[in-house]
């Protein structure tokens, strides 16, 4: 196949020029269906954050539809500031860079409304694990204290070792801890071993660790109580500091 | 003739079987077979991007001028790739969440460039796309296969469908890498001795 | 400190090979002789610790959401290419293997006479292109990418290195003719998985 420098080079060139349209077409076709999808994903953890069953005994989801019904029925949102832990008037989460929620710089808070009364609320939680960065939500009741929930839906934790974090047992034992205590924040805790153990006269913030986890465990406890205190700025100025 | 499209159809699935037999493609088929679902998808990306780029090299294969055979064939390849890695994050977010990176990797996958190399350069467009989804479906099997054992003895599921009885533990060893080489090792043995295909080592 | 727990990290807790499968072709093919092994992982290392950073230098600079902004044409910086994410990185890696062989040719022609052999195999080694994909996915910065890549050829040449050592003891025994080469290689991999992950007991 003795075939010229140029026809090389012309060669080349059109397959260049043929991929990059064909990328280009397909990446610009598919990028809104995909990015419905993620707003989806948001809406569906928060939705599930809250307590909501999102889905049914076989475990299909709930369908598109009906996740944007119930997130525009209850749920509205405002962002903070991260360092002040002041709300931004005007802001919505759609507006917020990757960039600005990995650092933390702005906060947003989701509210739970029911009858006009906010009853819950509920913010996202994510930091490092042990190999991956661990995405969750912690959900409060209206007391601002009292945990309803914590979930972890994204993380690249060990399966059956640091991947239990995903499992509902694990999650169950937050609820009714407090990040409250006199008024001041308290630090959450994946304890190593048992929390029977730990603290034998019983408490309010310590949950149990998972063995062989120990690390992951670490994690948890470094970027949940760094997010706490960023938004406790927030919830002691509602609270009023009682 | 026809005789010999189905042979090149059939052959890869356990005769010359592309991961057991020709030793080709094994990096991803171990990484996405904690379960089913997630080796499916796998399995069906690979398959239609190893037809696909069997079929568009083979229609190119006269006037691919032979300096740059290689670049091009990584070329189609790698945009057959991102395409099917666009749909799936686009249809299946899920799953796309889960495979991570590996979906990526099927450029690298030996099976891929090997049939290109092996035989769409020189073979009709037919039989190469034949060729391709032989490969593709032989690679499929032994994924399935993989991941069966690792789901059900893993988690008690297939599908995420419960099927052991609920006190099942389930074996963390089966889930994590050591569970993935086993069970490979084990079906390479079992499929060798029933094809008598040796390794002479 | 960080930098260091990282080059731990991924030689021994999460190496490449053993723990997310990459680079299993040439680890089977090539572990058959000690002296390749060697070879070829020194290779993968040279290589990786290049790649790794090149490749996280387009992606910084051409790739991300927003990464054109230096040119200062607003259009431009608003672009999102990332979904040519593994066409660049892998046309980078072919490039750079070629130039790497061809720079070594002239000035390194001892070290070519070892490695270079090697090269034209690395460019469809997954664990080279995976190295950069997870680089991606993971965010690393700038120096933990030159250390990440670094770390993970260099768990990779350790697990061929040792697989070849195994290998070359297996030939003195007896094991059932389906088992033999690539079954038992699984399986003695699927050991040396095992082993590795009692690393992940190391807290860091």
């Amino acid at each position: 196949m003795a075939k010229g420098d140029a026809y090389t080079l012309g060669y080349a060139a059109i397959i260049c020029v043929v991929c990059s349209l064909l990328l280009s077409t397909t990446a610009s076709l598919l990028k809104p269906r995909q990015d419905i999808e993620v707003e989806l994903d948001r809406k569906l953890n928060v939705l599930k954050a809250f307590g909501v069953a999102t889905e049914d005994e076989r475990g299909k989801k709930m369908d598109g539809a009906e996740v944007d019904r119930r997130f525009a029925e209850h749920i509205s949102e405002i962002i903070l500031d991260g360092e002040t832990g002041q709300a931004i008037p005007g802001l919505t989460g759609r507006e917020l860079s990757r960039e600005d929620l990995e650092q933390k710089r702005k906060l947003p808070l989701y509210l739970w409304k029911e009858d006009g009364r906010i009853t819950r609320y509920a913010f996202p939680i994510s930091g490092k694990g042990l190999w991956s960065t661990i995405y969750g939500y912690m959900a409060l009741d209206a007391d601002l204290s009292t945990i309803i929930g914590v979930t972890f839906y994204r993380h690249g934790e060990t399966p059956g070792l640091g991947g239990e974090i995903a499992t509902e047992a694990f999650q169950k034992q937050f609820v009714g801890k407090r990040v409250f205590k006199d008024g001041r924040l308290q630090r959450i805790e994946v304890v190593k071993g048992t929390v029977a153990d730990r603290y034998p006269e019983g408490n309010d913030h310590a949950v149990d660790g998972i063995s062989g986890a120990t690390l992951t465990g670490r994690g948890l406890n470094q970027f949940m109580n760094r997010d706490l205190e960023k938004y406790g700025k927030y919830f002691t100025g509602i609270r009023g500091g009682g | 003739m026809a005789e010999n499209l189905k042979k090149i159809l059939v052959d890869p699935l356990s005769e010359s079987n592309p991961i057991t037999i020709q030793i080709l493609g094994i990096c991803s088929a171990l990484a996405v077979t904690v379960k089913m679902e997630t080796a499916l998808v796998m399995a069906m990306a690979l398959t239609v991007v190893t037809a696909g780029s069997n079929l568009v090299i083979s229609l190119l294969r006269k006037s691919i001028p032979g300096r740059i055979r290689m670049v091009v064939e990584v070329a189609v390849i790698a945009t057959l790739v991102i395409v099917a890695d666009q749909f799936i994050r686009a249809y299946l977010f899920d799953i796309s969440r889960q495979l991570s990176v590996f979906v990526g990797l099927i450029i690298t996958n030996c099976i891929v460039m090997g049939r290109a190399e092996a035989f769409a350069i020189q073979n009709p467009p037919l039989p190469s796309l034949l060729d391709g989804l032989g490969n593709g479906l032989g690679y499929s099997l032994i994924l399935l296969i993989v991941a069966f054992f690792r789901e059900l003895l893993g988690s008690g599921s297939l599908f995420g469908w419960r099927l052991l009885p609920g006190g099942y533990p389930g074996n963390g060893m089966a889930l994590l890498a050591p569970g993935a080489f086993f069970a490979l090792g084990l079906i390479i043995w079992v499929q060798r001795t029933l094809t008598k295909k040796f390794d002479t080592e | 400190m960080d930098l260091l727990n990282l080059a731990i990290k991924s030689v021994f807790i999460e190496n490449i090979l053993l723990s997310t499968f990459l680079g299993m072709c040439s680890f089977l093919a090539i572990s058959r002789r000690i002296e390749a092994a060697t070879g070829l992982g020194m290779a993968v290392i040279f290589v990786q610790t290049i790649t790794v950073p090149a490749n996280w230098l387009i992606k910084h600079f051409f790739l991300e959401p927003g990464a054109l902004a230096w040119t200062g044409v607003p259009a431009l910086a608003a672009l999102d290419l990332s979904f040519l994410s593994f066409i660049c990185f892998i046309a980078v890696i072919a490039s750079l293997v070629q130039l790497v062989e061809m720079v070594m040719d002239r000035f390194f022609p001892a070290l070519y006479q070892t490695l270079g052999i090697f090269l034209p195999l690395i460019t469809v080694n997954c664990a080279i292109l995976g190295g950069s994909l997870f680089m991606m996915e993971r965010n690393y910065a700038f120096s933990q990418s030159v250390v990440f890549g670094a770390s993970s050829g260099g768990g990779w040449a350790l697990a061929i290195t040792a697989m070849a050592a195994i290998r070359k003891k297996l030939r003195y025994s007896n094991i059932p003719p389906g088992l033999k080469g690539l079954g038992i290689t699984m399986i003695l991999t699927g050991l040396m998985a095992m082993a590795f992950m009692c690393f992940s007991g190391i807290s860091l």
